[in-house]
């Protein structure tokens, strides 16, 4: 059997290694390290003295004097380093809004002199291209109802109601605006009689909105035979009869333009 | 690795920050434990308190670079062994070896064995055997034998590799051993 040698001892005595069951066994080692364990507790060693109460105290005290102090960093590294990346992106998303209420400024420009370039026109100025004021909206219904009624009063007009050319020459003004816009508007989806029937009906109105005074029997004759003979009054019935009735805006079939 | 102390961590950054009686947290905390190794190491109460002061005050110096997970009492601990073993003459000490005998004859400046041994100062001629050791294996037997630091520990505190600390501590157990074998003998 190999025995230990010392410093497999000395190693067991420090609680290292794995010897305890050598020594349990091995009588010449169990001797020898009885022997080391005895040296070593006939060992002794002195004791650290007691110190006062008060020795912290005296320890700082002699201390203190040559310490400096630290000074505290204005900023750390990182937080400078986060700052100013806040800084950074700060800046950037603010370019990047600036540019793109640019971009659409420019965009919304571009388009108005591009469609005034389109239609012929010089480019006006800003406050032209505004939104109108006052946009009426022409319902050919209410157009044709309202010229029907005109007609039905110029035929049956007499020369000696002087009271009546005034009312009929107003009604004809305006009712000459409705159907130049009316006008305007036809398009090729509508009734194709139509288009011939607002021709007709626009010089009636204008003869009768350029009427000065009272009627004179030729000229009321004149009018009425127009109304008459071409038989205007009867077109426009027919065309009325023909739109629906109009029961809300979005619905009814409407002429509209600016004025 | 043990946690650092919560107060040592809360004393460390006022200090870096600028409070410089913080510290004396640290060294009411410490001073005691690192006096008493200081002790064991130096043999002597007045050198014991030069090492104290001047591994607290290292400590300090080094405050800024001490990393904080690891424990302020484990890395001042380390400061105040090697301050200890410069205290005691680190790898100044003369040591010759026999090389006829093998035998390691170390300086012996204390009061010679004998005169201890007529006088029945025995007691006293252990305090010399310790004396007599080399100061690595004398800061290795005191941090093996009275402070049970473990080999590991020993190595780290004393910047040696792990088999050169046990190498020191098997030496210094026999030396001492063989100091006690010639006082039995003699007696």
């Amino acid at each position: 059997m190999t025995h230990l040698n010392a410093e497999e001892l000395i190693a067991h005595l420090y609680g290292e290694g794995d010897k305890a069951k050598h020594i349990e066994e091995c009588t010449e080692c169990a001797k020898a390290y009885a022997a080391l364990k005895s040296d070593m507790a006939e060992m002794d060693f002195p004791e650290p003295p007691e110190r006062d109460a008060s020795y912290e105290v005296r320890v700082w005290a002699s201390l203190a004097p040559s310490l400096h102090s630290y000074q505290a960093p204005p900023q750390t590294w990182l937080s400078s380093r986060l700052r100013r990346g806040f800084t950074f992106a700060l800046v950037c998303a603010l370019l990047i809004a600036c540019a793109f209420l640019g971009g659409r400024l420019w965009e919304r420009k571009q388009t108005h002199r591009s469609s005034d370039i389109t239609s012929g026109q010089k480019p006006r100025p800003v406050e032209e291209t505004l939104p109108p004021e006052r946009i009426v909206v022409v319902v050919l219904s209410d157009h044709l109802d309202r010229s029907e009624r005109l007609l039905v009063e110029l035929k049956h007009a007499n020369a000696d109601n002087t009271g009546l050319a005034s009312p009929l020459r107003d009604e004809a003004r305006t009712l000459l605006v409705a159907n130049r816009i009316c006008r305007q508007k036809t398009g090729p989806d509508d009734d194709p009689r139509l288009a011939p029937a607002l021709e007709r009906l626009n010089h009636l109105l204008e003869e009768l909105a350029n009427q000065s005074g009272s009627f004179n029997p030729v000229t009321l004759t004149h009018l009425q035979n127009e109304v008459n003979v071409d038989g205007l009054l009867f077109e426009v019935r027919v065309l009325r009869s023909g739109l629906p009735e109009r029961p809300t805006a979005a619905t009814g079939q409407t002429k509209g333009d600016t004025l | 690795m043990m946690c650092m102390d919560r107060d040592d961590q809360a004393a460390i950054s006022a200090v870096l920050a600028g409070d410089k009686e913080a510290y004396g947290v640290l060294v009411a905390r410490h001073s005691r434990r690192l006096f008493r190794v200081a002790f064991r190491i130096t043999g002597s109460e007045a050198d014991a308190e030069d090492v104290v002061q001047d591994a607290l005050f290292r400590g300090y110096q080094k405050l800024e670079s001490f990393a904080s997970r690891s424990d302020f009492g484990t890395w001042i601990y380390r400061i105040a062994v090697h301050c200890a073993l410069d205290k005691i003459g680190g790898s100044k000490v003369p040591e010759t070896m026999d090389r006829e005998s093998g035998e390691m004859q170390i300086a012996d400046h204390e009061a010679g064995p004998e005169r201890l041994l007529l006088s029945g100062e025995i007691r006293a001629f252990q305090q010399m055997a310790l004396s007599v050791l080399s100061p690595a294996e004398r800061t290795a037997f005191v941090l093996r034998h009275l402070e049970d630091r473990t080999m590991d520990e020993i190595a780290i505190a004393m910047g040696i590799p792990p088999n050169a600390a046990k190498q020191a501590v098997f030496r210094a157990v026999q030396k001492l051993r063989s100091r006690l074998a010639s006082l039995k003998v003699k007696v």
